[in-house]
């Protein structure tokens, strides 16, 4: 897809016309010289052609989101872990889109993307990946150990008190059952040192939490 | 469910409710009491709202009554019989999380609800289904602890309640279907209701939830019948510093550095924009009087004080306004500048009480999470008495430290962050001038962090954490008022959420994070019954009579808070 092109409306009128001179849509059909009429027609319609090619549903502006987060929802190793967006709770997309578009969340990939994306747009594209299924990753049970340190460190903070029970998290607090381990501790460690730094009350919670704790939560969630 | 009643639910779903009451009376519903809708569904008139607390067919009120006594005046259930209590009837919801509901039955027509705002209307003698109601949920959703629902409110010919999408919904009784819906607050800023309305004169009264998101909280009355808003009350004024209080109402110091806290004032100006203080529970009504009782919840962000410097009102306090024009009459602080998440939740109940001087006097109860149960008189809010600790007090008034990752130095306190007393209502017999609360014990480590407000994202300014190995329990008090001696106290395993009821009978009915549904004597705590429910008892009890018998009814579905087994059952008692 060409991120040059500016899906903005306004945008994309002034392109038409730019292209076509001031007023020729308008008056194009009644100008009086054929060469110019026909020159100007086809200008129109090739300014207009992507427009009319990709009649930009939200399925079209998607696409750019399944090179990473998968075609079908299975994320694609990255150097960074990327994590499962199909099925994930719909208030807890937008607020990531949200927070992405306006750097409150940092990531050098998610935020130029973001940031490209139409205000108006962030909550229908939440809303077509909250209704994706949720991807079976299969990812392993760990051992009972790591489990018990696992539920210890649950039992401390009641992650379950915002995530609901099995970890399926509803309207703005994310589903965390079946995420990818490596995103769940990254994202676990980020909150801790404020490199994420959206959701402060987190960042609270991670800190009473230690790096061992961290690490057997993201592989219990994970094989949930 | 029945055949006929797996019928009737498609019917329903399909919105042909017409159709599917008909259906209903003509297959009759075969064997023992008729089918669900042959049961008429009632209109609630004013009248028999304000007669409540002698009506012993219904249990019209969230907490039985305007005056929030939760007790039941019926006594067909007693001492001596309760033992032969056995289960009536079981509906089991489509919702398997955590329960909050107060069964509300007018005229043998129950109205329940469930996590994620789903309402039922049931045959209350059969427990059969009338109408399913399932809220069409916002796509923002910000809440805290648990996805609850604490019941409905009726009036007139409509079932009211709050939604976790900040909604107020009225619903129309006989069909279930939405006939107003407002927007009471934004829920992208943290407000959300999990509470129930309360319905009383043309109007219904609601509170928000959002202490843990940097809300500015209020209570709302809207018109019963079209959903206009009628007055708001801001429970956080412009001028939220007050009067530096160094003690809390027990007289004990809260260390505040009051130098430093007056230096961010005068930086930063007044915190009322962000300050909290929502309102968890309903209101209790004195009529007479046309003043409304409520409590308030904590500041914005719970343990980070050096943000917000002042008293913090009128969070952690005891308020009346006035129910028509929602005019402030009269309050009552319990912790200035708290840190503790220590915010005054549990319902108020107004009974009459003994002033200092012996005197009876009109009076407001309130337990809180700090585990006292405090006496005011109504007319001012001033505080009469504060009863004996119900729980543990150790290390109370320690500050919380800051943030190190499980630092053994880090500051351990009783009672933790969830009470004392939550948001649980009391029940009082006020025959026996007593009041019965149920209480946790968890020890907790609180730890401080400063960030700045963030745009309705979670916001405690630091961290609460059970202490693993800690003690985790709780308990059942029975609280002399007039005298604030604690009469007696049956210690539970676990902590104890959700709620107690009181009946004429002389038993007192509470269950618990184990699954285990109790009846005791009032008089003196011994335990007389009990049933295992099979999930978390975490749901105030109920009680009324259809048929001429009477019947207990909880809701067994489990609590976030504690943890506890989730169900999705609501159960319902009686005896032969």
């Amino acid at each position: 897809m060409d991120r040059n092109f500016s899906r903005h409306p306004e945008a994309r009128a002034q392109r038409a016309s730019k292209d076509a001179g001031p007023g020729a849509s308008a008056v194009a059909l009644r100008g009086p010289l054929r060469g110019h009429l026909r020159v100007t027609v086809i200008a129109i319609l090739l300014a207009l052609l992507p427009v009319a090619m990709h009649a930009e549903t939200i399925e079209d502006k998607a696409q750019v989101c399944a090179a990473c987060h998968g075609e079908n929802g299975v994320p694609v190793e990255q150097a960074m872990p990327v994590p499962v967006i199909w099925g994930q709770n719909l208030g807890y997309l937008f607020f990531q889109l949200r927070d992405f578009k306006s750097g409150m969340r940092k990531s050098d990939t998610m935020v130029p993307i973001c940031e490209g994306l139409d205000r108006n747009d962030l909550m229908p594209l939440a809303q077509y990946f909250s209704k994706k299924p949720w991807p079976k990753l299969a990812q392993p049970r760990p051992p009972a150990d790591v489990t018990a340190l696992a539920q210890r460190a649950n039992t401390s903070v009641v992650c379950t008190s915002c995530h609901q029970e099995g970890f399926l998290g509803d309207g703005t607090q994310p589903r965390l059952a079946g995420q990818v381990r490596a995103y769940l501790e990254k994202t676990m460690t980020d909150f801790r040192s404020g490199a994420r730094g959206n959701n402060p009350g987190m960042t609270d919670l991670m800190k009473a939490i230690t790096p061992a704790d961290t690490a057997a939560l993201a592989a219990w969630l994970a094989g949930m | 469910m029945t055949r006929i009643g797996k019928t009737m639910l498609l019917a329903g779903a399909m919105t042909l409710p017409l159709a599917y009451v008909a259906l209903a009376q003509e297959t009759g519903g075969g064997g023992g009491g008729g089918g669900a809708a042959s049961v008429p569904i009632p209109t609630v008139s004013q009248a028999m709202l304000s007669a409540a607390a002698g009506d012993s067919k219904n249990f019209l009120h969230t907490n039985a009554n305007y005056d929030q006594t939760r007790f039941h005046p019926a006594s067909q259930i007693n001492t001596k019989n309760v033992k032969d209590l056995h289960v009536a009837w079981i509906f089991q919801t489509d919702v398997r999380e955590s329960m909050e509901t107060s069964p509300i039955i007018v005229n043998g027509v129950m109205y329940v609800t469930t996590s994620f705002d789903h309402v039922y209307a049931l045959n209350a003698q059969t427990g059969e289904q009338i109408w399913h109601y399932k809220h069409d949920m916002g796509p923002i959703t910000v809440y805290c602890c648990g996805p609850n629902n604490r019941g409905a409110a009726v009036l007139g010919d409509k079932v009211y309640i709050g939604t976790l999408d900040a909604k107020l919904v009225a619903l129309d009784a006989k069909t279930g279907k939405v006939v107003w819906s407002q927007q009471v607050a934004d829920p992208s800023l943290g407000y959300s209701e999990t509470m129930a309305p309360t319905a009383v004169d043309g109007k219904v009264l609601i509170g928000t939830n959002g202490g843990e998101y940097g809300i500015r909280g209020f209570v709302k009355a809207y018109d019963a019948n079209d959903g206009k808003l009628l007055w708001t009350f801001s429970t956080i004024p412009e001028n939220s510093v007050g009067v530096w209080a160094t003690k809390d109402a027990t007289g004990h110091d809260m260390h505040r550095d009051i130098a430093a806290e007056k230096a961010a004032l005068a930086k930063n100006g007044d915190p009322y924009k962000t300050l909290g203080g929502g309102v968890w529970q309903n209101p209790s009504v004195d009529l007479a009087t046309k003043r409304i009782y409520f409590v308030v919840g904590n500041p914005s962000p719970d343990l980070d004080g050096a943000i917000r410097p002042g008293d913090n009102l009128y969070t952690d306090s005891l308020v009346s306004v006035d129910l028509d024009t929602g005019k402030l009459a009269c309050y009552f602080q319990y912790i200035a500048h708290d840190v503790w998440d220590l915010d005054a939740t549990s319902p108020t109940v107004l009974v009459n009480v003994k002033d200092k001087n012996g005197k009876t006097v009109p009076g407001v109860l309130h337990a809180g999470k700090t585990g006292y149960i405090y006496v005011h008189d109504r007319k001012d809010c001033s505080l009469i008495r504060f009863s004996e600790p119900m729980v543990s007090q150790k290390d109370r008034w320690v500050l919380p430290t800051p943030t190190q990752p499980l630092d053994p130095k880090s500051a351990r306190m009783f009672p933790g962050a969830n009470g004392g007393v939550e948001w649980s209502p009391i029940a009082t017999n006020p025959g026996m001038s007593l009041a019965y609360a149920i209480n946790l014990e968890q020890e907790m480590t609180y730890t401080v962090a400063s960030a700045p407000y963030p745009d309705g994202k979670l916001w405690l300014g630091g961290a609460f954490t059970n202490v693993p190995g800690g003690v985790q329990a709780g308990n059942v008090t029975a609280v002399d008022y007039d005298t604030g001696k604690i009469r007696w106290q049956v210690k539970t395993p676990q902590p104890m959420i959700g709620g107690i009821l009181a009946t004429a009978g002389g038993v007192v009915f509470a269950g618990e994070s184990n699954g285990w549904f109790k009846a005791y004597d009032a008089k003196d705590g011994k335990m007389l019954w009990k049933f295992h429910a099979g999930a978390g008892v975490n749901a105030p009890p109920s009680s009324y009579t259809v048929g001429g018998k009477q019947y207990i009814v909880v809701g067994a579905g489990g609590n976030v808070q504690v943890d506890s087994k989730r169900g999705d059952s609501v159960v319902a008692f009686t005896l032969d």
